[in-house]
């Protein structure tokens, strides 16, 4: 059925029709009027002929959005380069941290000794209690604690101003996050086109779909903990659970 | 007292030793998951545990169970400090014989609160 059909019935039909009837085929006319009469056939390849155009488009599309091929081969990779980069920083900037209060604790400690140290006399020497040998033992404790303290609190402020610098991971992580949070939109968008382009509705399975995030049960930390009924949100909760269960 | 801290990552690790050493226990010792921390517990004199829920190996859970299963470790308490947040994740963590539950992030206080709690129930 090649031929295009600017009527109801072509000229070749009409002639084949007569010749037919004059020859006696009565089988073979009553054919043709089926044919003249039943447009479903045209109509069907013309259909078939769309969708055939539609697909070929869509295939060459697809082929065409190379995007796709660099995403997985290129852009994907270096995201898991990137997390793990604020990985290692945000451990160092955590070790940093540690490595300057764990230094601090014990200046605090001697500081905090040699002031218990001399407390007792000092106690004393308000209540105008204090004899001239303790006086001269005070005096000694006070000028250890002045040195000290003195010696130590310029030692605090650098380390605290190291705290202070760890910090800076925070700037960088952020901006190697947002750079990998606009690749997950874009990959979640090429997605989307693609179950489109391969009819798979998405709206019907997103009301299903729940995202997986970790193996049986573990999950780590829940990052929407308000707009969940199955987790707890903090402390108080987990307490009351527990005592709920008779802990 | 000798402790066991278990988690896979070394920065709560240090956090942990920190605020246990301010709270006295000065006998401390680390492994990175269940399945380091099992053996240490069986060869070592340990009288506590703190672990963490999610690591690579043996996780938490498990350890906890490997230890009330074992009759020689059975007796020693275990605190969980860990990220997992589902109710179902807490009521399994008690059915199994866990001693306190803490979840991430926490605080200092709340570490001694649970860890008076503990020592106080065990008299």
């Amino acid at each position: 059925m090649s031929i295009a059909m600017t009527g109801r019935i072509s000229l070749q039909q009409a002639k084949s029709l007569v010749d037919f009837l004059e020859s006696g085929q009565q089988e073979e006319a009553d054919a043709i009027i089926n044919e003249i009469q039943n447009p479903i056939n045209s109509e069907l390849f013309a259909e078939i002929g769309k969708l055939t155009r539609q697909l070929h488009d869509s295939l060459t599309n697809f082929q065409v959005d190379s995007r796709l091929n660099d995403l997985a081969t290129a852009d994907i990779p270096d995201a898991k380069e990137r997390l793990n980069f604020v990985i290692a920083r945000t451990e160092e900037a955590a070790n940093k941290t540690m490595d300057a209060v764990e230094a601090i604790f014990p200046v605090v400690d001697t500081i905090s000794e040699q002031v218990e140290a001399v407390k007792p006399s000092w106690a004393k020497l308000m209540d105008n209690d204090l004899n001239l040998t303790e006086f001269k033992s005070l005096c000694i404790g006070i000028d250890a604690l002045l040195k000290t303290t003195g010696k130590e609190t310029s030692h605090i402020h650098t380390l605290m101003t190291d705290v202070l610098m760890a910090q800076d991971f925070q700037d960088l992580t952020g901006q190697v996050i947002r750079k990998v949070i606009d690749l997950v939109i874009e990959v979640e968008d090429s997605l989307i086109n693609m179950l489109t382009a391969f009819g798979l509705s998405t709206e019907k399975m997103q009301e299903k779909a729940m995202p997986k995030v970790g193996d049986n049960l573990v999950e780590g930390p829940v990052v929407n903990a308000e707009e969940r009924d199955d987790v707890v949100e903090d402390q108080d909760d987990v307490d009351d659970l527990l005592s709920s269960l008779g802990f | 007292m000798k402790v066991l801290v278990v988690d896979d990552f070394s920065t709560m690790r240090r956090i942990v030793k920190n605020l246990l050493r301010d709270l006295g226990f000065t006998n401390i010792q680390e492994a990175d998951d269940g399945s380091t921390a099992l053996p240490m517990l069986q060869g070592g004199d340990f009288d506590f545990v703190v672990t963490d829920w999610n690591m690579p190996g043996m996780q938490g859970i498990d350890l906890l169970k490997a230890i009330r299963a074992d009759a020689s470790l059975s007796h020693i308490p275990v605190l969980l400090i860990t990220a997992e947040a589902k109710k179902e994740q807490i009521v399994m963590a008690a059915q199994a014989g866990v001693n306190g539950y803490i979840v991430k992030p926490f605080t200092a206080a709340t570490l001694k609160t649970k860890l008076d709690k503990i020592f106080e129930r065990l008299g």
